[in-house]
């Protein structure tokens, strides 16, 4: 019987691509969110000085 | 809205779990393949995220039309999950192919249809997306976009179909036999296991994505009328 | 656009006969597509150094190549101009079937791009002697074509409407359209090179295919593309 080459490099390789692109993926929208809940808070209490001043 | 569902928290956790169980199973339980070597195991993984990704394709698809018909906001949050999502899926489909054919088939690329079809399928959706950033008024994005996805869900098929006539040497693992010598393999017991329940695992994973990215869009779409209200 | 009645092909007649007769007055949008068809040919000349024995393989290739830059070019125009002097909202505001102007402004963009390839036929054939003025290949260019614009026309007037409008069009064009470009380009050097006709049927099939289902997707959809 031949031998199994050896390609556990590229299969490491695989992996470790795998996670990181669902691992960044995962950050980015996480960071969206953050973003996104900052942006809603001072557009909250913009609305609410509006109001105010009206 | 604001506060996290516990259903989501627990489907977080699930989706860690299956993803490690999954690939305890493609790297420890599944056993090496004989010809290809451990590379081979990059199977499972390229497998199920193309079934998520060609799954999610087809649920934006499925999703615009119903958008189209009923002109609720919904439909296009979910189709924009669905291909964002999607599209991430696939690219790491595209790269674990690659990665697999290097040793398997002595190249990186090649222009066969499979490897084909998915580069134009995943540039039909960036360019969804850059479509989508180039108009303003959100109803409108809503329609283009549906109308896209469409077109794109309905083209690649026949995309696959064309190249099909050029040439070919991507192996069909299921159900042929002449296969094997382009690098197709005929998988044991332990290797169905690993591949079911990759499939299973991505499927998780993928609902687990799509359900906080429909959480981002909505909080998106509050945050754009806000600014609206605001400015006027 | 259940049933065609009588105005609908009035309808249609009258935006082909508008475009046409506005396109034979000014000239613009049929000598940017023709100059631009032959600067493309001059430029894979010396890119892929036509000579004899390349240009067998690789004519039907720069004429598709040629044909889609082209086409692409006069999709953006021909929209864009309704955009810009708010003929669409008139049209629009017209009580017409919304596909009538679809397949108004297909057909004329149709003719525009057919014009283009009869004049870039005989040239490419005079410059490289090849003959290809043969029945086979001209249907392949009219089926290709016809797919091409069917499904560029409902890009285009969703591409003009954004806000990068000048690139957008081919980005969104060109991946949709990969399958008739491809299909063409099979058909079309099938002929070239005098393969049997069993070989050219499939990619002939396929191009029928895509034609009929890339009218029929545009002329239901046409409508959300335009209402504002």
């Amino acid at each position: 019987m031949e031998t199994i080459p050896d390609t556990s490099g590229y299969m490491i390789a695989g992996y470790a691509i795998s996670f990181l692109t669902m691992g960044i993926y995962a950050a980015s929208m996480y960071i969206r969110h953050i973003n996104l809940k900052r942006d809603l808070e001072t557009l909250e209490s913009l609305e609410k000085e509006t109001k105010k001043k009206k | 809205m604001q506060t996290k569902p516990i259903a989501l928290t627990i489907l977080d956790v699930v989706s860690i779990i299956v993803l490690g169980i999954s690939t305890y199973l493609a790297l420890v339980f599944a056993p090496t393949e004989a010809v290809m070597g451990d590379v081979q195991r990059v199977f499972y993984f390229h497998i199920g995220t193309a079934w998520v990704g060609l799954l999610g394709f087809v649920i934006a698809a499925v999703a615009g039309i119903a958008y189209l018909i009923t002109k609720d906001m919904r439909w296009d949050r979910f189709e924009v999950a669905a291909v964002e999502v999607s599209t991430v899926f696939f690219f790491i489909t595209i790269v674990l192919g690659s990665i697999w054919a290097r040793p398997a088939w002595n190249t990186w690329w090649t222009w066969d249809p499979r490897l084909t079809t998915a580069a134009v399928t995943e540039l039909i959706y960036i360019a969804y997306f850059m479509l989508r950033q180039g108009l303003e008024d959100p109803e409108k994005r809503a329609r283009f976009g549906a109308v896209y996805t469409l077109l794109g869900g309905l083209s690649a098929p026949i995309t696959f179909m064309v190249i099909r006539l050029f040439r070919t040497i991507h192996p069909v693992v299921i159900g042929n036999a002449s296969a094997e010598a382009q690098g197709g393999f005929s998988m044991t017991t332990d290797m169905r296991t690993a591949f079911f329940f990759a499939l299973f695992a991505f499927t998780v994973v993928f609902i687990d994505m799509i359900w906080h990215r429909l959480r981002l869009g909505a909080l998106e779409e509050k945050v754009e009328q806000l600014k609206l209200n605001v400015s006027l | 656009m259940k049933n065609p009645t009588p105005s609908f092909f009035k309808a249609m007649m009258a935006i082909v006969r508008k475009d046409l007769a506005a396109e034979f007055r000014s000239r613009e949008l049929l000598s940017a597509m023709l100059v631009f068809s032959l600067l493309v040919i001059l430029i894979f000349n010396f890119a892929l150094e036509l000579d004899v024995k390349v240009r067998e393989s690789v004519t039907a290739g720069v004429l598709w190549t040629t044909f889609a830059f082209a086409g692409t070019l006069g999709l953006n125009r021909s929209m864009a101009v309704e955009k810009d002097r708010g003929c669409m909202d008139g049209l629009l505001l017209a009580p017409v079937d919304r596909s009538a102007i679809y397949f108004g402004k297909a057909i004329s963009n149709l003719a525009f791009m057919l014009i283009v390839e009869i004049i870039v036929l005989p040239v490419y054939s005079m410059l490289y002697n090849i003959n290809l003025f043969q029945p086979g290949l001209l249907l392949v260019i009219l089926l290709g074509s016809i797919g091409y614009i069917a499904v560029g026309t409902l890009l285009a007037a969703m591409s003009v409407q954004t806000r990068t409008r000048d690139v957008m069009l081919p980005i969104l064009l060109f991946p949709v359209a990969i399958p008739v470009l491809l299909a063409s380009v099979k058909a079309s050097s099938g002929y070239l090179n005098g393969a049997d006709f069993a070989e050219i049927l499939a990619p002939l099939n396929l191009l029928i295919v895509y034609d009929l289902i890339f009218i029929a997707v545009p002329l239901m959809f046409f409508e959300h593309v335009v209402e504002e």
